[in-house]
């Protein structure tokens, strides 16, 4: 059984190399270039699965460039219909030098006569639908078996197992005793084995099974789950309990997965919600303003990133209150307009520092003794701030683009950290860090405690708590942008930004206990953790979040100071 | 003498200002538009407003309905459902508005619904939306679920998809598509457990919601993604938004950061149209599908024509508040727009404006070719249309993927499919 099956491997192992060779002989150009022209989408995917199991090397660049719409039909003056491809430098009338698809030939009216130059804008890019694609997927993935790249060649494997197409495997078994990367391995044995749940022979099957018990992919679960019906439907006693086995594995990885990815996605929920919160905790919590326009100023800091971003790149046109204006761009590109966002993050400090600075000077000095008042007024800051945006923004939301190194992740044992999630997690250590030094290392923070310990005592001893004041509200409307520029990457920009964030703020500072940062911290991530789980649990965010909510009304019936009870005067008075 | 002269002229004044202001009114016939010009859905619904002042304009240059001019009685129901009722009784009992063009949201239309009954009004409404309603007072020329959703379904069974992750914002409009889309999928042969995103059963075991959702400007979609990647990761997997607004911009950038891609498991959003897109992440969303009876991008003579003029009318007007910067068109907008020219022909084949005899005239099979195509009205208020399934492109255009001609318009989709 066992030797006939390994002979019936190497008949098909043989009969694919030779058909690799004898596909090799014939070009995949004229295909191509058939395919360009052809009148229904059917054919052109006909034509394109043709190549599945050619080696030409013609083929990826060409169906890349197709996918790109790159490809043009050129019709020359009798009305011949020729594709071509543009390549090689733009002269002065956005020319380029054309190259015919059949051949690989520059493109010619007359045999003799000089190479066309075409305008891409002027020439009709040869069509593809989403069928096509994936037709065009196949071909690739079987010539993306040898690409060096491992993460298309991993992604091209798995395409392949789960197809479950027994015809592919003699393809995957050549790759897999040459593949070195431990990555691509593990998905050709689950591919491999993947194939073997289809095969006939039950000990193919049952070491399949085996097989994908020992991997405990994911993604083998839909297959498994199919095979086990088979097994059931068919009376295989044996067969069924290893399927179930399989399956087992697979839900304990799951359950592992699960487990540490809401562990992470807690962390870094707790994290967005520590680094908004925490500018709020220094204005509220410290100073006792009730700052309604802290989301405002959160919302100056994601502006901010927009404006820079475009400063980088094309520049911006903005008409607020009737005056046009166009702020130049430098047409950065690549690496250095993905650096604008490290430009942004202290730009967005600074300007909602000043915004603060400014609000704290017009409006908030005169209301340090009358906390009630400070919400109206705040409240009405916040109103008027939206407006602004609406002003000079428009009332649209605007778009930010996210650079490459904060929107792709890492995945280890199939939990998901999203580097834009591991960077919040990190910026938010750097910054309660920063705050503490500030605080506790320097001597404005030993005059901002002084200050809001006992503003008239400290007066007394001769400290400007004008000033003061007015620095530490910027420090903490300074760290609202910075949250601003990070939410930026997630999330909407635009006139009410602030207004989805301040209850969430608030809700943190209060929970942690007024005034005292390290409660800030715990509750942050408290909440985090806990929206995150119950998510998990519940599997549904809405009951999630009025979960989280009751839990939090009762507690602080329970502790109205919340988590960490500070003792100061400045809040009894 | 004098002062008799005086009494004398003003009544002459009066009587002509009488006779001007009769003959004035003669000429015109009061429409009214009912959109949120304030609040959240401004963003959305001032386009239509602007829209519906174009297409006025044009109807009043080419001599108006039945020789008289458009007067559009605009009022701004502030995305404030309960006021949306008090303008609607407004336009019908102070106004006498001969038709209403207006509402987005399914709960602003529930909400003037009754006032438009009692006064036997007429309203046309342009939104997709949930189905399940048939009223006489309302002309629907919104897209019914059978004329986006499950046009998308089909779209994905032929692309040899199998697994379906029903993703929506939590209200009535994706919580009945989704249920329609439950019945539809099951019909179509696909199994239970491959549909994602949840049930929700009620004590007999009857499925009452499907799929996930999430409040209104949600923001952390982290756990719902890795969901959706763990669902996709056997493969063959789609995902099917009623997403509304501004959640998708998370939504998409968590999507995309976590290496999800439209080749691996697209997305097709119901509530994403060309003005949506403006605020969206557009690297994002490229190849992400979308699904409506018209696209900008739709390359004939009459939407090049519409799309134009538009354009040319957005430059020369003088209406306040209209924006005039990068403005694009999108079906709810072609949607307003067809309505008025439907309204306009049941109007002239009346050859009146009484509500009852217009609506006769309505549900004899009008049809009218419009930028997206012939649209024909039907007996049950709704009308027979085309659908597009469009993939995005980086610029913020649909490329047309695929087309399904003359779909009847069905609102009552529930037990339908077997």
């Amino acid at each position: 059984m066992n030797f006939f099956h390994r002979a019936r491997r190497l008949l098909a192992l043989a009969a694919l190399s030779l058909g690799l060779v004898s596909h090799a002989a014939d070009s995949a150009r004229p295909i191509i270039a058939k395919a360009a022209l052809a009148e229904t989408p059917a054919q052109r995917i006909t034509l394109i699965s043709s190549l599945i199991g050619s080696g030409d090397e013609s083929i990826a660049p060409l169906l890349a460039a197709w996918k790109e719409d790159a490809l043009f039909v050129f019709t020359a003056p009798d009305g011949t219909k020729i594709p071509v491809q543009l390549s090689g430098d733009k002269d002065n009338k956005d020319a380029q030098a054309a190259v015919r698809i059949d051949n690989g030939q520059p493109l010619h009216f007359v045999a003799a006569g000089p190479a066309l130059r075409l305008v891409a804008s002027e020439l009709a890019a040869v069509e593809h639908t989403s069928a096509l694609r994936r037709a065009m997927k196949a071909v690739l993935d079987l010539l993306d078996l040898s690409t060096p790249d491992l993460k298309k060649r991993i992604s091209a494997i798995q395409t392949l197992g789960f197809a479950q197409d027994a015809e592919k495997l003699a393809a995957l078994q050549a790759r897999q005793k040459i593949e070195t990367a431990p990555a691509a391995q593990l998905a050709l044995r689950e591919a491999i084995a993947l194939i073997g749940l289809k095969d006939a022979s039950t000990d193919v099957k049952l070491a399949s099974l085996k097989e994908l018990a020992a991997l405990h992919t994911i993604g083998s679960a839909d297959a498994l789950k199919a095979a086990l019906k088979d097994a059931e439907a068919a009376n295989h006693p044996s067969l069924a309990a290893a399927a179930r086995l399989a399956l087992n594995a697979v839900d304990r990885h799951l359950t592992t997965v699960n487990f540490f990815g809401t562990l992470f996605r807690g962390l870094s929920l707790g994290s967005i919600l520590l680094v908004v919160a925490l500018g709020l905790a220094i204005t509220f919590g410290l100073m006792g303003v009730i700052n309604m326009a802290h989301g405002e100023m959160i919302a100056v800091g994601a502006y901010t990133t927009y404006v820079v971003q475009n400063i980088f790149g094309p520049g911006l046109a903005l008409s607020p209150f009737g005056f046009s204006f166009h702020l130049p761009g430098l047409n950065t590109s690549g690496w250095l307009y993905e650096s604008y966002f490290i430009f942004a993050l202290p730009l967005s400090f600074l300007s909602a520092a000043l915004v603060g600075i400014a609000m704290e000077r017009t409006v908030i000095q005169w209301l340090y003794r009358r906390p009630l008042e400070s919400l109206l007024a705040t409240w009405g800051v916040s109103l008027f701030l939206q407006q602004f945006f609406r002003r000079v923004f428009g009332s649209n939301n605007v778009q930010v683009s996210s650079p490459s190194y904060l929107s792709d992740n890492w995945t280890f044992n199939d939990i998901i950290f999203g580097w834009n999630r591991v960077f919040v997690i990190g910026f938010a250590g750097l910054i309660v860090l920063g705050v503490w030094l500030v605080l506790t290392r320097t001597s404005l923070g030993l005059l901002i405690r002084a200050v809001m310990q006992n503003r008239n005592m400290a007066s007394c001893m001769g400290v400007r708590t004008e000033r003061v004041n007015m620095l530490t509200f910027g420090l903490g409307s300074g760290l609202a942008g910075l949250a601003g520029a990070f939410l930026s990457q997630i999330g909407n920009v635009g006139p009410s930004l602030g207004q989805s964030y301040i209850v969430d703020c608030f809700m943190t500072v209060v929970v942690g206990g007024v005034g005292n940062l390290p409660g800030t911290v715990v509750s942050a991530f408290g909440i985090g953790l806990a929206d995150q789980s119950l998510q998990q649990i519940l599997l549904n965010p809405v009951l999630g979040k009025i979960t989280v909510l009751v839990a939090i009304i009762l507690f602080l019936q329970w502790r109205p100071a919340g988590i960490f009870v500070t003792k100061s005067r400045s809040l009894e008075g | 003498m004098i002062t008799q002269l005086k009494k004398l002229l003003t009544v002459g004044a009066l009587a002509l200002g009488a006779s001007f202001g009769t003959a004035h009114a003669a000429e015109t016939v009061k429409v009214g538009i009912l959109h949120s010009l304030s609040g959240t859905m401004a963003i959305s619904e001032t386009s239509l407003r602007d829209v519906l002042l174009f297409t006025f304009d044009e109807i009043n240059a080419k001599g108006g309905v039945l020789g008289k001019k458009i007067e559009p009685v605009v009022v701004d129901g502030a995305s404030n459902w309960p006021l949306f009722a008090e303008k609607a009784k407004q336009l019908l009992e102070q106004d006498k508005v001969a038709v209403t063009f207006g509402c987005w949201t399914s709960v602003s239309r529930k909400s003037v619904l009754p006032v438009y009954e009692k006064n036997n009004g007429l309203l046309f409404y342009p939104v997709q939306y949930e189905g399940e309603e048939e009223s006489q007072n309302v002309a629907y020329t919104a897209e019914a679920v059978n004329q986006q959703a499950t046009p998308a379904v089909d779209y994905y069974l032929a692309e040899g998809k199998k697994k379906f992750y029903l993703l929506g914002t939590d209200y009535v409009y994706p919580q009945t598509t989704n249920l329609v889309l439950l019945e539809y999928l099951l019909s179509k042969g696909v199994k239970l457990e491959n549909i994602g995103g949840g049930f929700k059963k009620d004590e007999s075991g009857k499925i009452i919601a499907a799929g996930k959702y999430t409040p209104f400007s949600h923001t952390d979609y982290q756990q719902i993604i890795a969901e959706i990647k763990q669902f996709a990761a056997s493969g063959d997997a789609c995902v099917i938004s009623t997403l509304n607004g501004d959640t998708n911009v998370p939504f998409f950038k968590e999507y995309a950061a976590a290496g999800l891609t439209a080749e691996k498991c697209p997305v097709v959003s119901f509530s994403i149209s060309e003005d949506e897109f403006r605020g969206l992440p557009a690297k994002q969303l490229v190849g992400q599908l979308g699904c409506w009876t018209y696209f900008q991008s739709i390359n004939t003579p009459a939407n090049k024509k519409f799309v134009a003029d538009f354009q040319a009318w957005l430059k020369t007007t003088k209406a306040p508040g209209v924006v005039k910067e990068g403005r694009v068109t999108c079906s709810p907008m072609v949607l307003s727009y067809v309505g008025v020219y439907l309204w306009k022909a049941a109007v002239e084949k009346a050859g009146s404006f009484d509500v009852d005899k217009v609506r006769a005239a309505y549900k004899t099979g009008l049809s009218f070719d419009g930028p997206g195509g012939k649209v024909t009205t039907q007996k049950n208020m709704h009308v027979t249309k085309n659908v597009f399934i469009g993939e995005t492109k980086a610029d913020g255009q649909f490329k047309i993927v695929k087309s399904f001609d003359n779909v009847y318009g069905e609102p009552w989709l529930k037990g339908k499919f077997k």
